[in-house]
């Protein structure tokens, strides 16, 4: 099947006086197009594959004694993994907003951060200047998430959030392990990714527009704000979006600097397990046994972490087709 | 707001103040902008004051008291460089002695299957993707699927493709039995030999053959064939009372107590390899080619969508089918582009901890390193991980030397990738 349909899917654009492959040649190619289809089905295979298993599995911890996903979904206390025996408590929002203060500190971070620098590469950088922000924000994007959580954890908090905390005199000081840290660190490593994706977006509107700003007699100021930006504001809210989504499913910063306690607070000070923070902190544990609670609370967690990450990208490639038509 | 307003119609007065603020508005950008270089200068400067130590053999003190250099000639001997740190183990409680050696192999190698994984399948989807648009219903669909499948698989938490390289790979969906069943069967394999292993009278250590046997530990109940320490092939006998074997010690390591217990040993070979793949080596390889195959595919298309179209054409014009044109035209053309994007996918691979960790557990060490695809290995990033989370303070620089030699690897793949970039970019244009 696939043979027929793609030698007859050149024919439109080769040419049609009588140039013609020869058996051999077409078998090969024949061949060669079901090994390509296999690849481009690993893909799939692996969405599949990837939701399967967390209907599969997590279907497993809701299907045991005394689960409902109601209180799973609403609860406010999570002790899976940290008390022997069968009563532990199972609400997700302990680790739900953990993962929430950190999304929001590091948006905080990132978001203007990022704007502003993307701003500034794409209408005002001069050569030099871009030489250096260019590959410096690069590099930062490529640094192993490990290597941030570990700033954060030996940095950020002891030599950066301690002292404010003492100059600000709180009531309790910044612990060792705090939401703050993981969210600066989390939104640093958002801010290359927010920064190129906007400029891409700031880049890509017309110079006409720009133009026609300035003849109006508009300062750089104001073609900036008042033209650019609004012009590719589809493109920037999907690079939030998909900073956002990122941030959420960031693991090794929480895992090293947010510690491993869920709580249920809006307290940056205190330590908060993450979503992926308790996923990773129960393998750590190795404790994951296959069919235990523990086991399939993983998949619960990872689905609703899937769920989340997987709406907010979905919505934010959305966003983006929507924008690259209005001016292709 | 009205005032904003009357300034829009630029009257002369204002102009100076409206400048004035763009250029404020110029300067404060940089200022913001600026932060990213600041904050990328604090990290490296934080990881390298706290690495170098471990890293680099503190010359100067060895040479200030003769003392230390009698203790440790080696480290005057090798240079600057701490040698042991690169090539040593991961010592419990010991940071001054624990070493990165396994996890640098560790990591390698995983690196380089996860290529072999990646590389194929990515290319060949993108090739796919790039130059077959069927027109056939179902493929078409298939196409559409593809892509906006890819774009969506690259937003997925990598701690996602973890869990599914732990469910896929190591459990395998479950289907076949797998640690979940006590006591643990044997899964299905090749390239392993079991034994038993047990004491003579004569006190030496010899070890039989499991055949079929999968219980441990057994009672040994009859004779066996059986292989001394050198080598060698006996039948060993089994006798009910140590009167009954002879008094010769030598004579009496051909017997053994009956009723004595005898434990399974493994002895893999290279080539072991095993159904679940189980914690290893290989299961982790495969998650990571799944991690960044999103990655591969998407550098892939940009880099096919960069060749020219008249290339194709002219092929085309040869009689050439579209494979053919794919590739003897197509692939030779997109290759430094396809080598760049792999090469950067690559160094994503090398620096993810989340997954691996999922797959094949926060090891730190083995005691007999790698002996096959399917041994689990400490890498990089988890020693990091595990180092920086360590009670024991010492292990804070051995962490942050492992960053750096963690972030040198980096550089010298994004080196390679930026100059494979350069050199053949230019040619097509």
């Amino acid at each position: 099947m696939s043979s027929t349909s793609t030698s007859t899917s050149g024919s439109g654009e080769r040419p049609s006086y009588p140039v013609k492959s020869s058996a051999k040649s077409l078998r090969n190619q024949a061949i060669m197009v079901s090994l390509l289809v296999g690849c481009a089905l690993i893909t799939l295979l692996t969405t599949v594959g990837i939701i399967y298993m967390l209907i599969v599995e997590s279907s497993g911890f809701f299907s045991g004694e005394n689960i409902d996903l109601w209180t799973f979904l609403t609860g406010t206390e999570w002790s899976v993994g940290r008390t022997q025996g069968d009563t532990f408590d199972y609400g997700i929002w302990p680790l739900l907003s953990g993962t929430l203060r950190i999304t929001v500190i590091a948006m905080a971070l990132a978001l203007p951060l990022g704007l502003i620098t993307a701003i500034y590469l794409s209408e005002y950088a001069p050569k030099g200047v871009r030489a250096i922000l260019k590959p410096t924000l690069e590099i930062i994007a490529g640094i192993p998430t490990v290597v941030l959580g570990f700033f954060a954890v030996k940095f950020i908090t002891p030599n950066l959030l301690a002292p404010l905390g003492e100059i600000a005199q709180l009531g309790e000081n910044f612990r060792t392990f705090n939401a703050a840290a993981a969210g600066i660190a989390v939104g640093i490593l958002c801010i290359p990714l927010v920064a190129s994706l906007a400029e891409d977006a700031l880049r890509a509107v017309p110079r006409s527009l720009r133009e026609g700003a300035y003849g109006l007699g508009s300062t750089k100021l104001e073609t900036t704000i008042k033209v650019i930006v609004p012009a590719a504001l589809s493109g920037i809210v999907s690079a939030f979006l998909l900073a956002v989504a990122r941030a959420i499913g960031e693991t090794m910063v929480v895992a090293l600097a947010a510690g491993s306690s869920p709580n249920f607070t809006a307290d940056p000070r205190l330590p908060s397990q993450t979503m992926t923070g308790f996923i990773v902190h129960t393998f750590k544990s190795e404790s994951v046994v296959p069919g235990t609670v523990g086991y399939h609370s993983i998949y619960a967690v990872a689905a609703v972490l899937f769920l989340i990450t997987f709406v907010i990208t979905l919505v934010g490639q959305i966003v983006r087709m929507r924008y690259r038509e209005v001016y292709n | 707001m009205s005032d904003d307003k009357t300034k829009y119609y630029s009257s002369p007065k204002n102009e100076s103040g409206r400048k004035v603020r763009s250029q404020l508005f110029a300067i404060v950008c940089l200022i913001i902008s600026s932060l990213a270089v600041v904050i990328l200068i604090t990290l490296l400067a934080t990881i390298i004051v706290k690495g170098k130590k471990t890293l680099i053999n503190d010359t100067a003190a060895v040479a200030e008291s003769t003392d230390s250099a009698s203790d440790d000639p080696d480290a005057q001997a090798k240079g600057p460089i701490n040698w042991n740190f690169l090539s040593g183990v991961h010592k419990e409680n010991n940071p001054e002695e624990s070493g990165i050696g396994q996890a640098i192999i560790g990591s390698a190698l995983i690196c380089f299957l996860c290529a072999l994984v990646a590389i194929p399948v990515g290319v060949g989807t993108a090739i796919f993707l790039e130059e077959f648009q069927p027109r056939n219903k179902i493929l078409r669909w298939i196409h559409g699927l593809v892509q906006l499948n890819i774009s969506n698989l690259a937003g997925v938490p990598s701690i996602v493709y973890g869990i599914l390289g732990l469910t896929a790979f190591v459990y395998l969906f479950n289907v076949l039995p797998s640690i979940k069943v006590e006591p643990t069967p044997i899964p299905w394999e090749v390239g392993a030999d079991h034994w038993y292993q047990t004491r003579t009278l004569g006190r030496s250590i010899v070890r039989f053959r499991a055949g079929d046997r999968t219980e441990t530990p057994i009672l040994l109940e009859k004779n066996e064939i059986c292989i001394d320490g050198d080598g060698n092939e006996f039948e060993l006998k089994i006798v009910d009372k140590r009167g009954d074997a002879p008094a010769d010690k030598e004579l009496r390591k051909g017997y053994a107590l009956k009723g004595r217990r005898a434990s399974m040993i493994k002895e893999n070979y290279p080539w072991y390899f095993r159904l679940p793949f189980g914690k290893s080596l290989l299961s982790a390889a495969l998650t990571l080619a799944l991690v960044i195959l999103p990655i591969v595919i998407i550098s892939s298309q940009e880099a096919i969508r960069g060749v020219p179209r008249s290339i194709r054409e002219a092929a085309f014009g040869m009689g050439a089918t579209r494979w053919q044109v794919v590739r003897k035209t197509v692939l030779p053309a997109a290759t430094p582009g396809i080598m760049t994007g792999a090469i950067l996918s690559m160094s994503r691979a090398i620096g993810e901890a989340a997954p691996v960790i999922a797959v094949m557990g926060s090891v730190l060490g083995t005691t007999r390193g790698v002996e096959s695809l399917m041994s689990q290995t400490p890498v990089l990033p988890v020693t990091i991980y595990r180092w920086a989370g360590d009670e024991n303070p010492g292990f804070e620089n051995a962490s942050s030397a492992a960053i750096i030699v963690l972030l040198i690897v980096l550089l010298i793949m994004n080196s390679v990738a930026i100059l494979i970039r350069n050199r053949f970019e230019k040619k097509l244009s």
